[in-house]
C-alpha cells in the first residue's frame, strides 16, 4: 500500500470522530419529529413547540417532574396561597428572588398579572378558551396576586400550572422584543433559548440563576428530524441521546431489545374516541348508534395497536383524568348488533361517509373499525384524505364518525367541556371538538366545573358520564401513550411515570454521562 | 445575441402562466392555517377572527391581484404562520439547496458520463451490459429508499458519515461530509439518466460518415470518441440535464427528509402540512423560476454546443 492511499484511508478513519455533532461534555441532544418550530410563543404553542417550551417556562404552581397527576400538583413560582370562603377569589404570594433569563430581572406580582391576562386574551392566547372562568387578576403587592373568579373553579390551579397558558413570562421581555417574543420568549425555567437554527435545531443554554439550582446539562440541542428512519438511525448511531419515538408495538420490541436503549412510556397519552355524529341519519337514532358500540371490539382494537403503547378506555373520560367514571361497559356482541339495526327498520344493514386521515395512528385503526363494523352490516365508505384536510373536514360536519385523538388537562372537566357540551358543537360559533352533537349532559358538566365540594364534583362528573355513556355519544376506544427513547447514559433525575407537556422534561437534575 | 433575448423573452409568459397555475392550485387544497396556527382547542369565533386577521376571508379576485402587485415588486407575501416575510424564509435555507443540487449535478455527471461513454465504445459486451443494469437499478430506486441504504452502509455500518446535519456553523470538513451523502443518493440517480442518454446518443453519432473519416484518418479510438463522438452528441445530453433539474428537485424534497439536511424541500413540506399558503406559494414561485431558468439556460447551452441553432 502506497503513502497516498494510506493517507486516503488514514483520512476516511478519522472521519467519524470529525463528523460528530458539536459536543461538550454536558450536551444533551435531543431529535423530534417535526421539520421545524411553528410558534414558541407560550401561549400559543401547541405540539413539539410545547413539549420544548416545558424546559423554559415555570407557572405558579407545577406538575412535579415525571407526574400529570393534578393531585401532586406542588408550589412553584407561588409559594403558597388562600381562597376566600366563596371559592371565588384565590390569593398567591409568589417565591422571592426568582430571576428570569436573559437579565430581565426578578419575578414580581407585575409579571404574573401580565401573564394571565396575556393567556385569557383570545388575540394573544390560544388559550384564552380555559380561563374564562376568570374575571379578574389583581396585583396586592409587589408580591402577592389575586385572582377573581367569576364562579368557583376546583380546577384553578391546573390552569395556573406549567402547562399551555399557565406559564408565567416576564412582562418588560414581552412588551421589549414585541414580535420577536415568539422567537425567543423569556421565563424563568432551567435552560434559556438562546439559537433557532431553521430545520435543524434549537439550542438551550443552561439557566444558571434558576432557582431551583444551575442545571447540570449546559447545552440542549433540540433537533428537528421528521423522518423516523432517519431518527432511529441517528439514535443508533449514538448521534442523539434521546428521540420521539413510534408509538408502535414493533418499534417498542426492536428497541427495548437494544442494550444501550431505554424505552419510555408514560402518559398523558392521546384519548383515542370513536364519535357518533347524530346530526347525519340514521345515527339520529339510539338503537343504530347502540349497534355500532356492540359490533366494535375494543379489546382487539388494543391488541392491534400493541399492549405497551396502547391502553384500553372505559369511559367517555379518558383513563386516569380525575373524575374518570369505570363502572360503565359495553359488551361487543355482532348478533345484538343487528338486531339492533333491524328494529332501528335497516336488517340490510347502513353505510356511512366518513372523513379518515391518513395519517399511521389513524388509518390502520379505521381500516379495523371498518372491519368490524362490516360483520354487523355498518358499511363505511372511507374518504382518505391528508390530516389538514380531515381536521377542516370534520369541522364542517362531514363525517358521520369521527375518529379523534387528544391529550387534556388531565380532569374530567376539560374532556367534557370540549367534546360533549352542546355549547362545543361543530358549527357553532363557540364550537371547540364536539363532533356527536351530543347535548344530554350540559348541566351536569356545568355543575360539576363550578361545584367546589369534591365528592359532590366527582357524584356530577359521574352523571354526566353515565347519561353520555348511555346516549351512546361516542365509543371510547383507547389512550395511544407517549414513546420516547434515550441512551442509558441519559438520567432524567426523576421517575418518569407522567408528563402533563407529553415530553420527558430536562430538569436542573437531567445528567448525560459521555 | 438575439436568439438569447428571444429564449428569455418567451420564459416570460411561461412564468405567468405558470404563477396563476400555483395562485389556484394551492387555493383549491383544502385545510386550514388558521387552525393549525391556534390548535385544535380553539374556538369557532377565534378561528373566524384569525382567518379575518390573516385575509383568508377576502375575494379570491382580491387576493390573486394582491399577489401578482407583490411579485411585481418582489414581494413574496408574509408567512401565514411565522410572520416572517417569504423572502426571508427561503433565503435562509436556499444555499443548502443549491449546494445539494451543484453538488448532486456533478456527482451525476461524474459517474454517469464515463458509464455511458464505456458502454457505448463497449456495445454489447460486459461493460456495455452492467452500465445498463446500473441505470436500470438507479431509475426505479425511489430517492427515500436509496437514501436510508446509504444510510445504513455508510453511516451506522462504516461510520464514515453523520446519519444527520451537523451544526449552522459547520467547517469546511462538516460541510462536505454533510452534503456527500445526500448529493451521491441524487447524484447516483441522475447519473442513471445520464448513462443511458449518453449511451444511445453516442451509438447514433458512432454510425456518423465523419466518425468513419477520422478512424480512415488513423486517429485513436479512444480520441474519436472523446472529439468526435462525445462532442456530437452533446445536445441529448444537455437536454436531459436540463430536464433532470425539475426531477432533481422533487428528489431533493425527500432527500432532505431522509438525511435531515434544511432546504426549500423541507420549507415547501412544512407549509404544505400546516397550510401557510403565502409560503407554500412563494415557495413554489422559486422552484418553478428555478426550472423556467434551467431551461433557458440549457437553450442557451444549445446555442453555444451548436453553431447550427445559434444561426438558424
Amino acid at each position: 500500500m502506497n503513502k497516498t492511499t494510506m493517507a486516503v484511508l488514514a483520512g476516511l478513519l478519522a472521519a467519524p470522530a470529525l463528523a460528530t455533532l458539536p459536543a461538550a461534555a454536558e450536551t444533551l441532544q435531543v431529535a423530534v419529529g417535526t421539520s421545524d418550530i411553528t410558534n414558541l410563543d407560550p401561549h400559543r404553542a401547541n405540539g413539539f413547540d410545547s413539549m420544548l417550551l416545558s424546559n423554559v417556562f415555570d407557572g405558579l404552581v407545577r406538575f412535579p417532574p415525571g407526574s400529570a397527576d393534578p393531585a401532586k400538583l406542588e408550589p412553584d413560582l407561588a409559594e403558597r396561597w388562600e381562597t376566600a370562603a366563596d371559592g371565588k377569589s384565590w390569593t398567591f404570594h409568589l417565591r422571592k428572588g426568582v430571576k428570569f433569563q436573559g437579565g430581565f430581572g426578578e419575578v414580581s406580582a407585575d409579571d404574573v398579572v401580565f401573564s394571565l391576562k396575556r393567556a385569557a386574551d383570545p388575540k394573544t392566547s390560544s388559550f384564552a378558551g380555559n380561563f374564562a372562568v376568570i374575571a379578574d387578576v389583581v396585583k396586592v403587592d409587589e408580591m402577592t396576586v389575586r385572582i377573581e373568579l367569576k364562579y368557583p373553579d376546583a380546577g384553578l390551579l391546573g390552569l395556573l400550572s406549567n402547562f399551555n397558558g399557565g406559564r408565567i413570562v416576564s412582562k418588560k421581555a414581552a412588551e421589549q422584543m414585541g414580535a420577536g417574543f415568539s422567537a425567543k420568549p423569556i421565563g424563568t425555567g432551567p435552560f434559556a433559548i438562546a439559537e433557532h437554527v431553521p430545520q435543524q435545531y434549537v439550542r438551550l443554554t443552561a439557566n444558571k440563576d434558576s432557582f431551583r439550582g444551575a442545571p447540570k446539562i449546559d447545552e440542549v440541542f433540540w433537533r428537528f428530524v421528521l423522518s423516523d428512519s432517519s431518527r432511529d438511525l441517528a439514535f443508533q448511531s449514538g448521534q442523539i441521546d434521546m428521540i420521539y419515538g413510534r408509538r408502535e408495538q414493533r418499534w417498542v420490541t426492536q428497541v427495548k431489545a437494544r442494550p444501550d436503549a431505554v424505552v419510555d412510556i408514560f402518559g398523558l397519552g392521546e384519548f383515542r374516541t370513536l364519535h357518533i355524529n347524530r346530526s347525519i341519519k340514521p345515527l339520529d337514532d339510539i338503537r343504530v348508534r347502540q349497534a355500532i358500540a356492540a359490533a366494535i371490539d375494543v379489546d382487539q382494537i388494543v391488541r392491534f395497536v400493541g399492549p405497551d403503547v396502547a391502553r384500553k378506555g372505559c369511559s367517555v373520560v379518558p383513563p386516569g383524568y380525575r373524575g374518570e367514571d369505570c363502572s360503565w361497559t359495553v359488551k361487543t356482541d355482532v348478533n345484538r348488533a343487528k338486531a339492533l339495526l333491524k328494529e332501528a327498520g335497516h336488517p340490510d344493514g347502513i353505510t356511512l361517509t366518513v372523513v379518515v386521515s391518513n395519517i399511521s395512528s389513524q388509518l390502520p385503526i379505521m381500516e379495523v373499525i371498518q372491519n368490524q363494523l362490516g360483520k354487523a352490516g355498518i358499511k363505511l365508505d372511507m374518504k382518505v384524505v391528508d390530516h389538514p384536510t380531515y381536521q377542516q373536514q370534520i369541522r364542517q360536519n362531514a363525517s358521520a364518525l369521527v375518529f379523534y385523538g387528544a391529550a387534556r388537562f388531565p380532569v374530567a372537566d376539560s374532556y367534557l367541556t370540549e367534546f360533549y357540551h352542546s355549547a362545543a358543537t361543530v358549527g357553532k360559533p363557540t364550537a371547540i371538538t364536539n363532533f356527536s352533537h351530543c347535548a344530554i349532559a350540559d348541566a351536569e358538566i356545568e355543575q360539576a366545573r363550578k361545584e367546589t365540594d369534591a365528592a359532590r364534583q366527582m357524584a356530577a362528573w359521574k352523571v354526566a358520564q353515565e347519561k353520555i355513556n348511555s346516549d351512546v355519544c361516542a365509543v371510547p376506544l383507547f389512550e395511544l401513550q407517549q414513546v420516547w427513547a434515550r441512551s442509558r447514559k441519559v438520567d432524567y433525575g426523576y421517575e418518569l411515570k407522567g408528563a402533563i407537556n407529553i415530553a420527558p422534561q430536562i430538569t436542573e437534575k437531567t445528567t448525560v454521562t459521555r | 445575441m438575439q436568439y438569447a433575448l428571444k429564449r428569455i423573452l418567451l420564459g416570460l409568459p411561461t412564468l405567468l402562466a405558470m404563477f396563476t397555475a400555483i395562485f389556484v392550485i394551492i387555493r383549491v387544497v383544502p385545510g386550514d392555517a388558521a387552525a393549525v396556527i391556534l390548535g385544535d382547542q380553539a374556538s369557532s369565533a377565534a378561528l373566524d377572527a384569525l382567518r379575518l386577521e390573516l385575509g383568508l376571508d377576502r375575494p379570491l379576485s382580491q387576493q390573486y391581484l394582491g399577489f401578482l402587485g407583490g411579485l411585481l415588486h418582489g414581494d413574496l407575501g408574509t408567512s401565514l404562520v411565522t410572520k416572517r416575510p417569504v423572502l426571508e424564509e427561503a433565503l435562509r435555507v436556499l444555499p443548502n439547496t443549491l449546494e445539494l443540487a451543484a453538488a448532486s449535478i456533478l456527482v451525476g455527471l461524474a459517474l454517469g458520463l464515463p458509464l455511458g461513454i464505456y458502454a457505448a465504445i463497449h456495445r454489447n459486451a460486459w461493460p456495455d451490459y452492467v452500465g445498463r443494469l446500473f441505470s436500470l437499478i438507479g431509475l426505479s430506486l425511489p430517492a427515500f429508499v436509496s437514501g436510508i441504504l446509504l444510510l445504513l452502509a455508510f453511516a451506522i455500518q462504516l461510520r464514515w458519515f453523520p446519519v444527520i446535519g451537523t451544526s449552522a456553523n459547520a467547517g469546511p470538513w462538516d460541510r462536505f461530509l454533510g452534503v456527500a451523502l445526500p448529493a451521491l443518493n441524487l447524484g447516483i440517480i441522475m447519473s442513471a439518466y445520464v448513462a443511458r442518454v449518453t449511451r444511445s446518443s453516442m451509438l447514433a453519432t458512432l454510425g456518423e460518415d465523419f466518425v468513419r473519416t477520422a478512424r480512415a484518418k488513423g486517429i485513436g479510438p479512444t480520441a474519436v470518441a472523446l472529439r468526435h463522438v462525445l462532442a456530437n452528441s452533446l445536445l441529448p445530453i444537455i437536454t436531459v440535464v436540463g430536464l433532470y433539474f425539475g426531477t432533481l428537485i422533487g428528489n431533493a424534497v425527500l432527500t432532505e427528509i431522509v438525511f435531515n439536511r434544511p432546504g426549500l424541500g423541507r420549507l415547501i413540506l412544512g407549509a404544505l402540512n400546516t397550510r401557510d399558503y403565502t409560503l407554500l406559494q412563494g415557495l413554489m414561485i422559486i422552484f418553478a423560476s428555478f426550472v423556467v431558468l434551467a431551461n433557458v439556460f440549457t437553450d442557451l447551452a444549445y446555442a453555444a454546443v451548436d453553431p447550427r441553432i445559434r444561426n438558424a
